[in-house]
């Protein structure tokens, strides 16, 4: 075991100096310790410089790709990247994984994805629940074919069915995953889908499986959040420059997961959530730009209501409300003008059915990925964690 | 995708009383049926010569292919229109008797009608929108959406209105005759046998069954496929729901699952054992055979149908395994994993199939991966014995050489562990990767097959790991037992936990067949050198006594020298009786042997020390001085050992 000498090095009153002295010292003295600490700051730099790399690819991209299904997509990909690095890193640092105060702080980022996997599987329902919104636009593509020369009433009349369940759906998951989150909805809400039925009998709402009806996204996302601070300058010495790493990392999952969630229906999604942004590092930036971004987007009037910020969600409703606007305008016999507006907005939603076909199977892929790096990555580290304070 | 709804060469098939022979239905019946056959009279009337028009007209258009040169339309191409809507009508018209699914006759007519529009409209289109085949185009394709949108609503309220009776069995057994069409006496017996609903989950009647699938067919054979589907799939997954939330099943969060305690979350996972095994037994061979029957000849549909409802349901399953095998690992947790495991492995076939499709199999593959996570779980808990063993290292011996607590632990452990030993086979077979064999395993392999002229007893990554064990405890219990100062103590103690060991196997035929008769015949002659070394250590001492060496000199007895013998007999033995019978040997059997060995050898002795040499003694205070014991006293007094007991022998014997 290496010298213990330096237990003491997570007081916050040691001085600086003396503990990046002994924290060497320490280094030379463990025979475990082989990892030499030069390469241990450019895997440092090099783990920094790649999250900013990715992310920074991300927060340039033009305001129709950002928060497209193409872009989550990378999202997630770059997080899956920027964790393999990460478990590389805890990996050839065991030693200093294992002793305070870098032991509490991998400890904590643990924690924090263990709740970000409750959010992970959250998400897969709202594609799910997308891939159900998907399947009444192909509804009206089939009433509405563009390769039927003519389109009568009927084919109108069961276009306008489907987009009517279309919005009856997207309007129910608004209420439960509503930006605005208020609580004891549930009286409210019980009279207006009751009222929905009502009028409309011809819908039948799914029932939501995956979480308790007491679950929140938003407070799931704040409690990730919580204490999520840049390390202190005396734990980043203590650590041998490890402590920004996690934090980094630590970072890097709150974010993406608030991407997603503000991307993807979820119950009670909230995108306001209090964590302190790393400014001070240089690979804050792009994340600073992305949060900016995104926020933006959430304000827009016409996304305020959304039920996800997914480009594809907002297509969506704008598709369908145009459609709904077209269908209902229409007088037969048909003018020409009319058939090619018809013909022109069956053109975009056979495109956005074929965007969210090829695009939401992967995406769903990629969260799974996602839960399966993280849970691995956090049964490893425990493992070699408990397995270090077990006696032998 | 668009297949014709089976059709009888353009017949009615409603006037074929298909297999319901007339004498089964009582008069009411009969009378009810002939006011239903009045409310469809249009159909009855003019329906069949009309459909016969249409298909003669349908047979025209396929050979007229130019579009730009319209046909003149029949009248009976509208009077076909109007009939199909008065059938909506009378569906719709609210009286009960006339809804659909009453007359399954009726029903197969409207269907076929549908059928024959849709038919027409596809005829029709692309002539000239002014042309009157135009016209009648747009109109055709009206009345079939209208008969669509219709349809989906029956579809919805068949698929609905059954499931209510499920809830409760009372109303389904008393509105069943009246819920359906009145030949179901005799095709649907049910009401008086004690059907649980569990059997036949889904519990819908044949009939209703039967009128789903005509509507699914013409909904499908017209290109309403994805209504169909999405009604039919967002009810049954309702539904499902619902019968599995009946059952307790509630998602709880994975955050939730790791600040469980134990007691409360074994409550949650017996709770979902339970679920997931009503799942493979009754709810998704249900489900299936169900979505088979109303899509019997669309057999992508019925596999996609299946698979999706599995999958919502199973992934939250999967979720809450994962949450599970996620949680802090220890040793109580082993059989409830191992539980959740096999639960997880019946699933899978349940849930798939050859021809799943790729979403089936990805299900079945996550599920694979949820159950291999317990499956490691449980081996790296099972492995985590030989960690609980080496740390137990008290140097504290146990009180009177009893069974040590580790010892009963291991082996009540290892005896429950082996109930599951198939599963458990199972899962080192997938996670212990052959690690050990490469040192302990093939050394043990070695082993058995040296001392064994019998076939070895064959090796598994499972039995190598109980082997290593049972090897662990013996070292530590060798360990233990040095801890006693006492040679005989620390034989008996070795005796007593080899033997508890040894009945342990014996007592459970999985360890016997892990462990073999080789082990056991080497535990039974260890526990026989325990026995003579005891003997040895115990009694050759007092034996010592009873000799006749150096008690006779010159061929006279020595009376000094033989009252020491006895004094020292009495001492020697009060003081073995004194100690000894607060000793345990809880095993009777092992206790009894070892009373019966040392009496064996110390009455008689004793027996022919007292015959040959009291008579030297005086008799009277003399013999009474040294002869304390009578053989029989002797016997007694051996009789009393390894009791446990702490009083002395005098209270004993009066």
């Amino acid at each position: 075991m290496p010298s213990t000498e330096n237990q003491g090095s997570s007081s916050p009153f040691m001085s600086f100096g003396r503990s990046i002295l002994s924290i060497r010292r320490e280094q030379v003295h463990s025979m475990e310790a082989n990892h030499d600490p030069n390469t241990q700051e450019s895997e440092i730099e090099l783990f920094l410089q790649l999250i900013s790399k990715r992310f920074h690819d991300l927060s340039v991209v033009s305001a129709d790709e950002l928060l497209s299904l193409a872009w989550m997509r990378k999202l997630l990909d770059a997080f899956i990247c920027c964790h393999e690095e990460f478990r590389v890193i805890l990996l050839n640092n065991k030693v200093q994984v294992c002793k305070p105060p870098l032991e509490r702080l991998v400890a904590e980022f643990f924690d924090r994805c263990l709740k970000a996997l409750d959010i992970c599987n959250a998400t897969r329902d709202g594609i799910e629940k997308i891939r159900q919104w998907e399947k009444q636009l192909e509804i009206v593509l089939s009433a509405m074919d563009s390769r039927q020369r003519t389109m009568g009433e009927g084919q109108f009349r069961r276009a306008r069915k489907a987009l009517m369940d279309l919005a009856i759906a997207m309007l129910d998951e608004k209420e439960t995953g509503s930006i605005f989150s208020h609580r004891n909805r549930s009286f409210g809400r019980h009279q207006s889908s009751k009222d929905q039925r009502h009028h409309l009998p011809g819908h039948s709402r799914s029932l939501s499986w995956s979480v308790s009806r007491s679950w929140s996204a938003a407070k799931q996302l704040q409690s990730i959040a919580n204490n999520l601070v840049p390390p202190r300058g005396n734990d980043i010495s203590a650590t041998n420059g490890l402590a920004v790493p996690v934090f980094a990392m630590s970072y890097v999952l709150m974010f993406v997961l608030w991407a997603l969630v503000a991307a993807i229906p979820c119950q009670d999604r909230g995108l306001q959530i209090h964590c302190s942004v790393p400014r001070h590092f240089s690979w804050g930036a792009p994340f600073i730009l992305l949060q900016e971004r995104i926020m933006e987007e959430s304000k827009k009037r016409e996304r305020r209501n959304s039920s996800g910020l997914l480009k594809e969600i907002n297509q969506m409703e704008r598709c369908a409300s145009h459609m709904t606007d077209l269908v209902d305008s229409i007088h037969f016999p048909l003018t020409d003008e009319l058939k090619t507006e018809a013909g022109q907005q069956v053109q975009e939603v056979t495109l956005l059915c074929e965007a969210l076909k090829n695009g939401l199977d992967p995406l769903e892929r990629q969260v799974r990925e996602v839960f399966r790096k993280i849970m691995n990555g956090r049964t490893e580290g425990l493992e070699f964690l408990g397995s270090v304070n077990k006696p032998e | 995708m668009e297949k014709p709804p089976p059709e009888k060469s353009g017949s009615f098939s409603g006037h074929n009383v298909e297999s319901h022979p007339p004498e089964s239905h009582a008069e009411g019946e009969l009378e009810d049926r002939e006011n239903a056959k009045e409310s469809s009279s249009i159909s009855d009337s003019a329906l069949p010569q009309v459909s016969q028009d249409i298909d003669r007209f349908l047979s025209y258009l396929a050979l007229h292919e130019d579009k730009s040169n319209p046909p003149e339309v029949p009248d009976s191409v509208d009077v076909f229109c109007k009939l199909v809507e008065a059938m909506i009508g009378n569906y719709d018209s609210g009286d009960s008797s006339a809804r659909f699914g009453r007359v399954p006759e009726d029903d197969t007519a409207f269907v076929e009608s549908v059928g024959r529009i849709s038919k027409l409209m596809n005829a029709l289109r692309g002539f000239p929108v002014q042309s009157p085949a135009g016209a009648m185009y747009g109109r055709s394709g009206s009345v079939l959406q209208r008969a669509m949108s219709f349809l989906e609503d029956e579809l919805r309220t068949l698929l609905e209105d059954s499931r209510s009776q499920i809830s409760d069995s009372k109303s389904l057994k008393t509105k069943h005759p009246s819920f359906n069409s009145k030949e179901d006496h005799d095709r649907c017996p049910l009401p008086e046998s004690e059907s649980t609903g569990d059997d036949e989950y889904p519990a819908y009647p044949p009939d209703v069954v039967a009128s789903m699938k005509k509507v699914a067919m013409a909904m499908i054979s017209a290109g309403y496929e994805t209504e169909c589907c999405q009604v039919f799939s967002i009810l049954r997954r309702n539904a499902f729901k619902e019968a599995v939330n009946k059952l307790g099943f509630d998602s709880i969060s994975i955050d939730d699952v790791q600040k469980m305690h134990w007691e409360t979350l074994e409550g949650e996972i017996a709770t979902w054992i339970k679920v997931v095994k009503h799942c493979s037994h009754i709810l998704f061979p249900g489900e299936r055979r169900f979505a088979e029957s109303v899509f019997e000849d669309y057999p992508a549909i019925f596999s996609s149908q299946f698979s999706n409802l599995a999958r919502a349901a199973v992934i939250h399953f999967l979720n809450f395994a994962e949450a599970v095998a996620m949680t802090k690992r220890s040793a109580e947790k082993l059989f409830k994993f191992l539980d959740m495991y096999e639960s997880l492995r019946d699933l899978v076939p349940t849930i798939s199939s050859p021809t799943s499709d790729d979403n089936g199999h990805e299900l079945k593959s996550e599920t694979m991966t949820a159950g291999s996570r317990l499956g490691e779980a449980a081996v790296s808990i099972f492995c985590d014995l030989e960690n609980s063993i080496k740390s137990d290292v008290s140097k504290t011996p146990v009180p009177s050489g009893a069974v040590h607590p580790l010892t009963r632990y291991t082996m009540n452990y290892l005896k429950y562990a082996c109930e599951y030993k198939d599963t458990l086979e199972e899962v080192f077979q997938q996670h212990k990767k052959i690690e050990r064999t490469d040192e302990a395993g093939s050394d043990v392999d070695e082993r058995s097959s040296q001392n064994n002229a019998q076939p070895p007893v064959k090796q598994t990554p499972f039995s190598t790991q109980l082997i290593a064990v049972m090897d662990l405890l013996d070292s530590n219990l060798d360990t233990k037992s040095k801890l006693y100062k006492d040679m005989s103590l620390r034989n008996i103690f070795l005796m007593n936990n080899g033997r508890y060991i040894l009945q342990k196997i014996k007592g459970s035929s999985e360890i016997h067949e892990v462990m073999g008769d080789t082990w056991c015949r080497r535990r039974s002659s260890d526990l026989r050198q325990y026995h003579k070394n005891y003997q040895r250590e115990t009694w050759s001492k007092v034996l010592q006594c009873l000799r006749d060496e150096g008690l006779q000199v010159n061929g006279k007895v020595n009376k000094p020298v033989l009252k020491e013998r006895f004094k020292t007999f009495n001492t020697l033995f009060d003081e073995i009786h004194k100690t000894q019978s607060t000793w345990v040997v809880s095993d009777e059997q092992l206790q009894s042997e070892l009373r019966v060995s040392i009496s064996a050898v110390m009455i008689p002795a004793y027996r022919s020390f007292l015959a040959r040499f009291s008579q030297y003694l005086d008799s009277g205070r003399q013999t009474e001085k040294y002869v304390k014991y009578q053989p029989d006293d002797i016997e007694t007094s051996i009789d009393e050992l390894f009791d446990g007991n702490p009083t002395s022998m005098t209270r004993k014997r009066t």
